[in-house]
């Protein structure tokens, strides 16, 4: 207690202190006649008696600073003075000060962007209760969307049974649900889970509004209930705080609210909403629950205490083994199935992972870049002042005083850099935050929080220390050599060898930066040649869904609102087609260019599969007779369907050429029968009769322009269920302005069904690769920053090599050589600086491109044309960059800069 | 000369309060004056080394200070112990002994073993 009094009243001094210096001289004063007048009164002269008393005073002026000493903080005080002086000498250099801050801030600030985006989604631990023991199991089959089948609930019960090393395991089935406006907020489409009561507990996850879901909302016959996201309880519900025991009406029944969870990312699907299986009366069907390839429910499992990820795996592995020996029906070995058990937390993070790091590498290069040139500058500086640190050092400032100068000012110079880097930041976050959420459910967690400051923090102050150390100092024995040595000194060849090499990997940094941004920007140019396959782009379609899935999956007769579907859909065509320029309209199950998620296995009429063949499969779709001109897809061979192709009459199909080409590679498939086949069909409304081909229509590039081509087989719309829910316009030019008239006719007949989806097919088009875009830009402009910083060093290193040797060179001038050979002396010692970088980047560039193969399409990661034009463009740059200081040399006055010395 | 002492960090302070106690209230010229003579002339004390110690002791709370006139008529900084003071040198004090008895009983053998 005594020493905390003691310390605060010091750190009042140091504010205070100045102020009571005059006191303090008046008391040592007192003290010095009190001590005069007891000596005159032993009988000494005034004179002596003064003297002595001084003599035993021990000085005044060295006990005032003994006692100012005590008074306040000297060290803190100090830095004071070194903080007032740094900024003094930073604003006698304003050029200076906002290169190197606006260098720092553009490194730190890329560097705090990308580094809280990569802990957001990768690093920082789940908002789960030890979301390290959280497994994440994923079952894949060979073939386009055969990575994640998901799995069937008698899989998922053998799990439960054969791997105690899981302490528990839920269940989440993917599904969305049409919420019908209320006081809160329109009617709109939600995503949402399907979960058992055990969910939560598994997940690790607690409620911050009423209880989660329990076993006992498990199975038939229980209330159904809905537990509310945070965010979609802030967002749509607007965080009503008695929002527990509200009903929610869906498209079919209602929902009892019973909760709100904390903010957690769901995965492989993202979740507004958690419900209980009795939601779905499929979902508690006998189909589901016995087919054991009825494939619908992710698995999510926790550790047991104790178990380990290995034992999970040996587990897993052993009961999988187990099953497909015993159901060999249900897992064809040509399909190679199998299952991978990941953390919860790697599996979220598998999409993001190679994209975020590899920025943050480019990110990283920026600040190599940065720093690089940063220190250039300080050399330089270094030699400037050089003649003020020797004054310095005359007057009694030791190695270890300059040297915490240096560091204060380093210190402001970097603290000025990372506050305007972390204001980018700040701004950056938000846009990248938008960019991540197409990687990674976590994106919501990216914020610029106290661990990002760290960083931030620590990058800062190694930056001030390694500046601080660069400069070179004297050591403390050749102090009194160093000052009388003057300033007679420029630039030493240590220095000179640093600055060299420092702009070596400067250029090279910059090269290998370049490289990624050129095989990114390869790789968007080669995207956006691919051919969707599709024969125009005046395409506009929109997602209406009339008969809600939620109805065709609660089973009994649904035939007359499939009719009163069919003939919503029949208007809306209708009033389309009256839209002045509309040309054709169609309707179909999916968008052009959409994937679809109903994958089934074909069979051909009269063919069996070879052994160790896969089971050939395709994607559901339907289409009504306009349809296909009106999305422009090209027919091939035979003919689309027609008016007569309606319910009742015989069935037939139309297949693309990837699934003509699986079924028939040397015969004519039209003519030909087949059918749907599988287990799973008796799970849904697909009928697995045999059905005629009667057309073979163009490929086109669904689920991405980077997809590989996928199987489909058409039906006629009028032959199935209207699970379709897609109408498609084509007009004869600029489709996209009919948007608000075809939204507009859609509300008009089904005013209370969400339109969701209204896009052109160019709009699609460059959805699908705008993730990639984004990738592409931020890597070409952190490669743009790169060059322009190399370039600058290069320029300034140059420089300042020709204004140290401005005597040099006129020396040489006088002696014969012209200004085209000064010129070209100093062009060719930038040429070799460059030439050096140039080598090492390409061969850098190189080693990284093969890390970056995954994110590249339609370019090799060592193609030539990208690394030539990458080297040609940074010579030209480096070229320029070496041609200012060397005019400036070639124009030097021989007279002039001899005389100048 | 030869016999004076440097006075000793953390003994100054015990000193000071001391003299504050016994004499009351006094400004740094008495303390100095007071030590000096308690020491019989083997402690000098220069300002360097007494105010610092006074102002530390002051920014403890130990003592506080006041500026008054003196008996004769001359303006000067009184020191006075405070009843934080007080209670730090009866701490002090004891410690001091103990450290005294201490060190007395480490030295005493050798003493002994020297003295025949």
């Amino acid at each position: 207690m005594r020493h905390v009094r003691a310390w605060l009243a010091r750190l009042a001094g140091v504010f205070t202190g100045h102020r009571r210096d005059a006191e303090l001289r008046d008391e040592l004063q007192a003290h010095l006649d009190m001590e005069t007048a007891e000596y005159v009164r032993r009988g000494l002269s005034p004179n002596e008696a003064r003297r002595r008393a001084m003599l035993a005073s021990g000085g005044l002026t060295i006990a005032a600073e003994a006692v100012r000493a005590q008074r306040g903080v000297p060290w803190l005080e100090s830095a004071a003075a070194d903080l007032r002086h740094a900024l003094k000498s930073l604003r006698h250099s304003p050029a200076f000060t906002a290169v190197v801050v606006i260098t720092l801030a553009l490194g730190i600030g890329a560097n705090t962007a990308i580094f809280s985006v990569v802990r957001g989604v990768l690093l920082k631990p789940l908002p789960n209760r030890d979301g390290d023991r959280l497994l994440y199991l994923r079952q894949s089959i060979d073939g386009p969307a055969g990575e994640d089948i998901a799995f069937s609930v008698p899989e998922i019960r053998d799990f439960r049974a054969g791997v105690p090393a899981l302490g528990g395991i839920a269940e989440f089935s993917p599904w969305s649900l049409t919420v019908q406006g209320d006081q809160y907020s329109p009617t709109a489409r939600m995503q949402v889970g399907l979960v058992t009561g055990n969910f939560f507990d598994v997940m690790g996850l607690h409620p911050i509004l009423g209880r989660l879901t329990r076993p006992s909302d498990d199975g038939p016959g229980v209330p159904p209930v809905m537990v509310l996201t945070e965010q979609m309880w802030r967002s749509r519900f607007r965080g009503d705080p008695n929002i527990v025991g509200k009903q929610v009406r869906l498209d079919d029944g209602s929902v009892t609210v019973i909760g709100v969870v904390q903010a957690a990312p769901y995965f492989p699907s993202t979740a507004d909403a958690l419900l209980n299986m009795v939601v779905s009366p499929h979902h508690l069907s006998a189909t589901m629950v016995l087919g054991r390839t009825h494939r619908m429910t992710e698995m999510v499992g926790r550790l047991a205490p104790g178990a380990t990820l290995e034992q999970a795996r040996a587990e897993v592995a052993t009961t999988y083994a187990r099953m497909q020996h015993d159901y060999t029906q249900s897992y064809d070995p040509g399909s190679h199935f199998r299952v991978a058990v990941l953390p919860f937390k790697d599996a979220i993070g598998e999409r993001a992972r190679l994209t975020l790091w590899l920025l943050m590498a480019a990110a990283a290069f920026v600040m190599i870049i940065s720093t690089a040139n940063v220190v250039n500058l300080t050399l330089m500086r270094g030699v400037r002042r050089e003649q003020e640190l020797v004054v310095r050092a005359a007057l009694g400032a030791g190695v270890l005083r300059l040297r915490r100068l240096l560091l204060v000012e380093n210190l402001v110079l970097a603290a000025l850099g990372a506050a305007t880097g972390v204001l980018i930041a700040i701004a950056g976050v938000r846009l990248l935050t938008m960019f991540a959420a197409r990687f990674s459910p976590r994106a919501g967690e990216i914020h610029v929080d106290t661990v990002v400051l760290a960083f931030t923090l620590a990058l800062t102050v190694s930056v001030a220390l390694l500046l601080s150390f660069v400069a070179s100092l004297p050591k403390e024995g050749t102090f009194a050599s160093w000052i009388s040595a003057g300033t007679r000194r420029t630039g030493s060849l240590n220095r000179q060898r640093l600055q060299r090499g420092l702009v070596v990997a400067q250029i090279a940094v910059s090269v290998v930066l370049l490289a990624g941004a050129g095989l990114l920007t390869r790789t968007m140019m080669q995207l956006s040649e691919v051919d969707t396959g599709l024969k125009t782009e005046q395409v506009l379609s929109m997602q209406v869904q009339l008969l809600p899935i939620t109805k065709i999956a609660k089973g009994g007769d649904i035939r007359a609102a499939d009719a009163a579907a069919k003939e919503g859909y029949d208007r809306m065509k209708q009033e389309a087609l009256a839209i002045p320029g509309v040309v054709s309209v169609g309707v179909g199950s999916l968008m052009p260019l959409e994937a679809s998620e109903i994958q089934l296995d074909v069979k051909v009429e009269g063919k069996s599969l070879a052994v160790g063949e896969a089971m050939p499969r395709a994607d559901y779709r339907t289409a009504d007779p306009d349809y296909f001109r009106a999305a422009g897809i090209p027919l091939v061979e035979g003919r689309t369907f027609a008016a007569t192709d309606r319910a009742g009459a015989g069935r037939v199909v139309v297949i693309n050429q990837t699934l003509a080409r699986r079924l028939f590679p040397h015969e004519d498939p039209i003519g030909k029968r087949i059918a749907w086949t599988g287990d799973v069909l008796r799970f849904t409304p697909i009928s697995g009769d045999w059905r005629t081909v009667v057309g073979v229509v163009g490929n086109t590039q669904d689920g991405g322009l980077d997809a590989q081509p996928r199987g489909a087989m058409f039906m006629p719309f009028a032959q199935e269920l209207a699970m379709g829910n897609t109408v498609v316009i084509r007009a004869d030019s600029n489709v996209s302005a009919l948007a608000a008239q075809a939204t507009a006719i859609a509300r008009r007949i089904a005013p209370a069904t969400p339109i969701e989806h209204v896009m052109t097919v160019a709009q699609i088009k460059d959805e699908s690769v705008s993730p990639r875009r984004l990738n592409a830009v931020l890597i070409t402009s952190f490669g743009a920053m790169a060059v322009i910083i190399a370039a600058v060093g290069i320029a300034g290193v140059l420089a300042f090599s020709v204004s140290a040797r401005t005597n040099e060179i006129g020396i040489r001038m006088s002696l014969g050589a012209d200004s085209a050979r000064v010129q070209r002396m100093i062009l060719g010692e930038g040429g070799v600086l460059l030439a050096a970088g140039l080598a090492l980047g390409v061969g850098g560039g190189f080693a990284a491109a093969g890390v970056m193969r995954g994110l590249l399409f339609g370019v090799a990661p060592h193609d030539p044309a990208t690394f030539v034009g990458v080297a040609a463009l940074m010579a030209l740059i480096g070229v320029v960059a070496c041609w200012v200081p060397a005019l400036r040399a070639a124009r030097i006055d021989p007279a002039i800069a001899m005389r100048a010395t | 000369m030869a016999d004076k002492l440097e006075v000793q960090q953390g003994t100054l302070a015990l000193m000071i309060l001391t003299t504050l106690e016994v004499l009351g209230p006094l400004h740094g010229y008495g303390v100095a004056r007071r030590i000096e003579e308690t020491s019989k002339g083997r402690l000098t004390l220069n300002y360097g080394t007494l105010y610092p110690a006074l102002l530390k002791l002051e920014q403890e709370g130990c003592i506080k200070a006041e500026w008054r006139q003196s008996e004769n008529n001359r303006r000067a900084k009184y020191y006075t112990l405070t009843a934080l003071g007080r209670k730090q040198l009866a701490r002090e004090t004891r410690d001091w002994h103990r450290t005294a008895d201490l060190i007395a009983a480490f030295l005493a053998p050798r003493r002994e073993g020297e003295a025949p």
